[in-house]
């Protein structure tokens, strides 16, 4: 399995603040890397910075051996991020915003077309496509930018918190599309402070905290290495 | 090139939404009705001309007045009775607004050199703006009805003098000089004409400038507010072809209602100036004479600086929108901005700015959409540094601008600023 991204050192300073104090992971081919932590943890700003959004302060970050500094466009080719709190265009049908989307990342309409039709089995919302966006439950525009996030298959796709706002079956069933979509050989980094949905999605996770990186492997070894039934009680173990 | 479209028509068809026709519609719609209801009053007032006469002297002399009456337009309806009241009962019946009453004697009187009276009633039906012409009928009836009647009494009194020789000695020719140009006509005449001509640009340009700042800046906010910008800042387009296809949606959309409030404006302006065209006939001549038309370069000039101008404020709101944490913030940031252009546009109107002192115009000068105004009056005066530094100028603040606010896009700043906002919401 081939390494898709390299995170190296990397620290964040907002101000005087540093939210990153030199975080290092890395992602490999078709696995689902989970990042947890608590409140204020720095994952939204890794993953940001990942996603070009924000300058890093210090660090290396490396996508298909592309560097960040040096080629954003290259990450933002094969990228695409779900930010934690999003929305669409509220005038634009979801049909409407998923073509809009879509026409970033290719210039001949099949493929246009193709994506867009991963995009509506995934976001599976029927007839409500049709509706634009600003008439869409909280669930319903998720499901359609976990989609517009997917549909373009890119080498990596950043999910932050991709079931935050979502009752119990509808996280449920993101879970799954994430899976399944990992089953194709494509790679996943997500964040989330929710241990168990993290546990049961993501093939490794890293343990986050005040910008560190406390601990990073499977699930399983974690628990193993801190005798624990699950991630909330490892977490729990390593702060103390 | 292909994402810069797709951009640009998602963020046109975003700001053509139905706020913007509706208000659209409706001010069309206001102007239209303002600009029919004053064009009738219009018509009102020059029915106003339409006066009843009675005519109790029926002499030479009262003929010789209602013809002079004639002469300065005035229909005259007159009555063939002898009783005031009666006379007045049929102007009433008749609908005219004005009756007026030769007294008898009138003849004798220029005879004898005496004064005499006469007696004008006038019917008021309205307080409306177009009843107030009604003095300025009065004062034209009186005015050469004392005309007429001096000059007969000069003709009796001294009849190998022309009276309008007598009453006037001195004559006048008038001449404006432009540069090197001269021409026969009044300097009033020609200031006027080409004020009523040239009201337009500062306007249109105000229009524009207002409508297309509105317009980036709100697409900026919103974008904030919706939450759409973090990922449209992550898919594979750069974030200069963001910051342009957002500047671009804008100027097109706002030129395009400046243009519709102009369409409109122009039928509410009618209504004042309906017969400007018919009366300028001459005065057309003589302003080619001194070269006071604008040449098709001259047009092309100003139409540079005016682009020019709406880019200065496009990248000025865009940076503007950047700061803003909201679409509510946003439109209370465009208050500056709209005081910039505000400022020379009212000077524009108001006064000379030549004739304003050294450190005041060094300041208008300073404001980037101060030189648009002033182009025009440059063109045709032949002001070619003034026209050539204004451009330049517009020139380099806006490239500045343009990179400041590409800056801004590339920088944490972008979401720094909204993340602020969020954060006051948790605690709301
Ligand atoms: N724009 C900013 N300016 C200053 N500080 C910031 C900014 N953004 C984030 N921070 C701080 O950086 C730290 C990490 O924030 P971050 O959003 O990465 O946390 P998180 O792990 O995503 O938390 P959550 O689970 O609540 O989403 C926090 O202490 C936060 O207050
Ligand atoms: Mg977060």
């Amino acid at each position: 399995m081939g390494v898709v991204l390299e995170v190296e050192g990397l620290k964040k300073f907002y101000g005087q603040f540093e939210a990153l104090k030199g975080i290092s992971f890395e992602v490999k081919e078709g696995e689902i890397f989970g990042l947890i932590g608590p409140n204020g943890a720095g994952k939204t700003t890794t993953l940001r910075i990942i996603a070009t959004l924000l300058t890093m302060s210090e660090g290396k970050v490396k996508l298909l051996g592309y560097d960040l500094k040096e080629n954003p466009e290259k990450f933002r080719e094969n990228i695409s991020y779900l930010p934690e709190e999003a929305g669409a265009y509220r005038n634009l049908t979801g049909l409407d915003y998923l073509r809009f989307m879509a026409r970033f990342y290719n210039f001949s309409p099949e493929k246009t077309a193709d994506f867009v039709e991963r995009a509506i089995a995934i976001a599976g919302l029927g007839n409500r496509l049709k509706d634009k966006v600003g008439t869409y439950s909280k669930g319903m525009v998720r499901k359609l930018l976990l989609a517009r996030a997917l549909m373009t298959k890119p080498v990596l796709a950043i999910l932050d918190e991709p079931t935050s706002g979502l009752d119990v079956i509808n996280s449920l069933e993101v879970r799954e599309i994430i899976k399944s979509y990992a089953r194709q050989g494509l790679s996943v980094l997500l964040s989330s402070h929710n241990m168990l949905e993290v546990e049961y999605l993501s093939d490794r996770v890293a343990l986050i905290d005040q910008g560190k990186i406390l601990a990073v492997g499977t699930p399983q070894e974690l628990k193993q290495r801190y005798d624990a039934p699950n991630l909330e009680v490892v977490f729990r173990r390593i702060v103390q | 090139m292909k994402k810069f479209t797709n951009l640009l028509f998602k963020e046109i068809r975003e700001l053509i939404n139905k706020q913007l026709i509706f208000s659209l519609l409706f001010t069309m719609i206001i102007f239209y009705f303002i600009g029919q209801v004053t064009r009738t009053e219009a018509k009102r007032a020059e029915t106003a001309r339409r006066i009843g006469v009675l005519d109790l002297d029926k002499s030479a002399i009262s003929r010789g007045l209602l013809d002079n009456l004639r002469l300065v337009r005035f229909q005259i309806e007159e009555f063939e009775t002898i009783d005031k009241e009666e006379a007045l009962r049929q102007a009433r019946e008749k609908n005219l607004t004005f009756l007026l009453v030769i007294p008898s004697g009138l003849n004798e009187g220029v005879e004898k050199l005496e004064t005499k009276e006469i007696e004008t009633y006038s019917f008021l039906r309205s307080f409306s703006i177009g009843q107030a012409r009604y003095s300025d009928i009065f004062k034209i009836i009186l005015e050469t009805a004392n005309n007429y009647l001096s000059n007969e009494m000069l003709k009796k009194k001294l009849p190998e003098i022309s009276p309008e020789n007598l009453k006037k000695p001195l004559k006048s020719r008038d001449f404006v000089i432009v540069r090197d140009k001269k021409a026969e006509a009044s300097a009033s005449a020609i200031v006027g004409f080409m004020y009523a001509q040239s009201i337009f640009v500062p306007i249109v340009l105000f229009m524009i400038l207002i409508y297309s700042s509105q317009m980036v800046i709100s697409a900026i906010a919103l974008e904030k507010q919706n939450k759409t910008l973090e990922t449209l800042l992550t898919v594979p387009i750069s974030r200069s072809a963001i910051v342009a296809a957002k500047m671009l949606a804008a100027g097109l959309v706002g030129l395009l209602s400046a243009f519709i409030y102009m369409a409109g404006f122009s039928w509410y302006m009618k209504g004042f100036t309906g017969d400007l065209a018919e009366t300028a006939g001459g005065i057309t001549k003589i302003i080619k004479e001194l070269g006071l038309t604008m040449t098709t370069s001259g047009n092309l000039i100003l139409l540079i600086s005016l682009f020019l101008a709406i880019m200065c404020a496009l990248a000025m709101a865009t940076i503007l929108g950047v700061l803003a944490e909201d679409y509510r913030s946003a439109q209370s940031l465009l208050l500056p901005l709209m005081l910039l252009v505000m400022i020379p546009y009212f000077l524009s109107i108001f006064t000379d700015f030549k004739s304003l002192s050294l450190p005041v115009r060094i300041l208008i000068y300073a404001i980037p959409f101060s030189h648009p105004f002033m182009t025009t009056q440059n063109i045709l005066f032949h002001n070619y540094r003034a026209i050539v530094f204004g451009i330049l100028y517009m020139l380099i603040v806006f490239i500045i601008l343009v990179i400041l606010a590409a800056r801004i896009f590339s920088t944490d700043r972008v979401l720094t600023m909204k993340l602020r906002w969020r954060r006051r919401e948790v605690v709301l």
